[in-house]
């Protein structure tokens, strides 16, 4: 097995060069028509049509008897095709909606689809070989003719989605007005349905029928949340796609037995997991940092306001504070109240003496700021909104963590810099 | 009512449009000035966004025809512009706002060519006149539905029209936004644009428009504000009188009619 592998990466066999090379140009294909699918939230569709590609294969292997790529093509294009038509007259002409009818059409495709498979594979017709892994895929099996045929296909429609790029934007972003400014949409879509049939009849050579509709969604679904702009996405969505296709090639090399298309699956999956996860901004990670960022400096600011209140009460604005004391305004555990002190300090906020912690001047400030951000919101919800002044103290809480200096500034202005809250405590300038 | 003009900038001749067989527009006849601010009104599911798209070719009709200055659609698609209703599109789709006000510019465009730089300053043009330049770069879901309303307009705008169709644009606005689109669309009629709004509400017809179209599945009434906005017209427009052709309508879809010989 380590054998395979390093004579994978000598790539001294030619058809190992030619596998990978076409492995990841099918891959990149069936992922940039995938994206249109995707958005056009047609994800289904592509999956129905993997699966009714098969029955054609077959039954151009029966007619004609030979592995024949022009007629295999051509007959998986007649079947895919169909699958599609018959889909859009169920929905049309009865009130089956469209998941149904695609799951109708899909199963009973597939179903004549296995059936004529078994029949040739009883048959024992020698020339059989590659068609099984129709199924599940083997990308190891092609040969070097079979991944020229099949690259240059993908390599058209690439170039088709790139030509027809801005109209088939349109139609996914727009349909009703891409045709109202006359664009020809049936054509447009037509055209996109044929790349799809085309996609999927090139990109089952790496991944097979069953896992065919993984190679067009995933990529899309997990490039989309790297960024915000079609024409990247698309560029990664190919990428991943490449990448996982030739990923399945290296498998089929070191272990012959094992089918690609699972493996595939499996790589396209970690794309999609680490970018839910991983993504800057829309992922997982980042978002919960960003959450957790958010309640730290809540924690910070109410701390720091507890300061203030205390030193109002008592006068002792230069004075320390002990944990207990502050306790008593916000009930925070110690260890809690401990770890928001020390980084409280590191920020500047606060000193250090024998007794506990008391505010530098640059705290002071802070402190100060937070406390009439607290009172001038709470005058503005009674003032302006009319709201009893035993109820805005909790509103109060989360706003002024949120009060930008302009906001701050129109605050004051619109109050006309009042000196004292609706609980007539005093809310202090600098 | 039904006041006829000389010279029509749109005539609409016995329009009937059907969804899955069921009527939902009956015999609609219509003839509209040009340059005008028209107001289409009536109550939900009249038929108003239905109206519009038949309009602009985007449904089969049941039966009539629709000419745009004394010429059919096909010919006179460039100098015609429709906003449709915001909801009508996915505004997840990852795309800026400037890009979607660039599509407006692709039915001048023509397949294959890509945007010349006299298209990117009308582009920059529309987002200035509805104030989005800052957000040109912003992805379009980061909008507010105020936003999004502005990014149609402009992309309208973009085309560079004579007749504008616009679904709904005061939907979902802020009363400034609404004031600004008003504003903008005043401006467009005084340069003998045609505009013709879906509006909602009944306060400010009035105010706002110079001819309004009554609808209620059947041309209600369509005229001069001071002759077609009226008390009757309206009761007449948002009364319960319509059941009766609900109930025909719904039907004609049961039983498979066919509701034209
Ligand atoms: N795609 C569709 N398929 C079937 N019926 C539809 C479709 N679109 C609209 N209808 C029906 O046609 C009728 C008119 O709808 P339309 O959207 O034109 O109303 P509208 O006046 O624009 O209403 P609203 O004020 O809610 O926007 C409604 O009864 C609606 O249910
Ligand atoms: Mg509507």
């Amino acid at each position: 097995m380590w054998e395979n592998a390093l004579s994978f990466f000598d790539f001294d066999d030619a058809n190992v060069i030619y596998v990978s090379l076409g492995t990841i140009i099918l891959g990149a294909g069936a992922a940039v028509v995938g994206a249109f699918t995707f958005f056009r939230k047609k994800a289904l569709i592509g999956d129905a049509i993997a699966h009714a590609i098969l029955p054609g294969v077959c039954l151009a292997f029966i007619l004609s008897g030979t592995k024949n790529y022009f007629l295999l093509i051509t007959g998986a294009f007649f079947t895919g095709w169909l699958s599609i038509i018959a889909v859009d007259y169920i929905v049309k002409k009865s009130k089956i909606k469209e998941d149904t009818a695609i799951g109708l059409i899909l199963s009973v495709f597939f179903g004549v689809g296995i059936m004529l498979l078994t029949y040739i594979q009883q048959s024992g017709n020698a020339a059989q070989t590659g068609l099984d892994s129709f199924l599940f895929g083997k990308a190891a099996s092609m040969l070097v003719q079979d991944v020229i045929v099949f690259s240059v296909i993908s390599i058209i429609v690439m170039i088709m989605i790139f030509l027809f790029y801005k109209e088939l934007k349109l139609i996914t972003y727009d349909k009703d007005f891409a045709q109202s400014v006359g664009l020809p949409v049936k054509w447009i879509e037509f055209l996109l349905s044929s790349l799809t049939v085309l996609a999927v009849v090139t990109g089952i050579q790496a991944v097979g029928v069953v896992l065919m509709a993984a190679l067009l969604i995933t990529p899309t679904a997990a490039a989309k949340y790297w960024s915000g702009s079609l024409s990247i996405i698309l560029i990664l969505a190919a990428a991943i796609g490449g990448f996982s296709g030739v990923s399945g090639a290296f498998i089929s090399y070191i272990a012959p037995n094992m089918p690609t298309g699972p493996w595939v699956v499996m790589v396209l999956s970690a794309f999609a997991i680490i970018s839910i996860m991983f993504a800057p901004r829309k992922g997982y990670i980042s978002r919960l940092w960003q959450q957790l960022k958010n309640r730290r400096q809540i924690q910070d600011e109410n701390i720091l306001k507890a300061f203030h209140q205390i030193a109002e009460s008592e006068n002792s604005f230069d004075e320390s504070k002990s944990i207990e004391k502050l306790r008593e305004k916000r009930y925070y555990t110690i260890r809690l109240m401990k770890r928001i002190l020390v980084r409280l300090k590191r920020n500047g906020y606060l000193k250090r003496s024998k007794e506990g912690y008391y505010l530098s001047d640059y705290g002071q400030r802070k402190a100060a700021r937070l406390v009439k951000l607290h009172r001038l919101w709470e005058l503005y919800l009674t003032e302006y909104l009319r709201i009893a002044p035993d109820h805005v103290h909790e509103d109060a809480d989360t706003i002024e963590h949120l009060i930008t200096p302009e906001l701050e500034k129109k605050l004051e202005e619109k109050l006309g810099y009042p000196e004292v809250d609706p609980h007539n405590s005093k809310i202090p300038y600098d | 009512m039904n006041r006829q003009v000389e010279n029509p900038i749109i005539e609409i001749h016995d329009l009937s449009v059907a969804y899955e067989r069921k009527p939902v527009l009956w015999d609609v006849d219509l003839s509209l000035p040009e340059g005008q601010l028209i107001g289409i009104i009536g109550p939900n599911g009249a038929g108003k966004s239905t109206l519009l798209k038949a309009i602009m070719g985007l449904l089969p009709l049941n039966s009539g025809y629709i000419q745009i200055n004394g010429k059919p659609l096909e010919e006179m698609r460039h100098k015609i512009s429709y906003v449709p209703q915001r909801e009508s599109v996915d505004w997840d789709f990852p795309t800026s706002v400037y890009e979607v006000v660039m599509m407006g510019r692709y039915g001048q465009l023509g397949l294959f060519k890509r945007p010349k730089k006299a298209d990117k300053d009308i582009v920059m043009d529309s987002l200035r006149k509805v104030g989005m330049e800052e957000f040109k770069d912003r992805q379009i879901s980061q909008l507010s539905g105020g936003q999004q309303q502005r990014v149609f307009l402009a992309r309208a705008l973009a085309q560079q029209a004579d007749i504008y169709f616009m679904d709904e644009p005061f939907a979902g606005v802020d009363a400034a936004t609404e004031k600004a689109i008003i504003k903008l669309l005043g401006e467009m009629s005084a340069q003998n644009k045609t505009v013709i709004v879906v509006h909602h509400d009944l306060q400010s017809v009035a105010k706002y428009f110079d001819w309004i179209i009554l609808l209620n599945m059947r041309l209600v009434a369509s005229g001069p504000i001071n002759e077609a906005f009226t008390p009757e017209l309206l009761q007449e427009t948002y009364g319960g009188k319509l059941t009766l052709l609900t109930e025909i309508s719904d039907l004609i879809q049961k039983h498979r009619f066919p509701n034209r010989e």
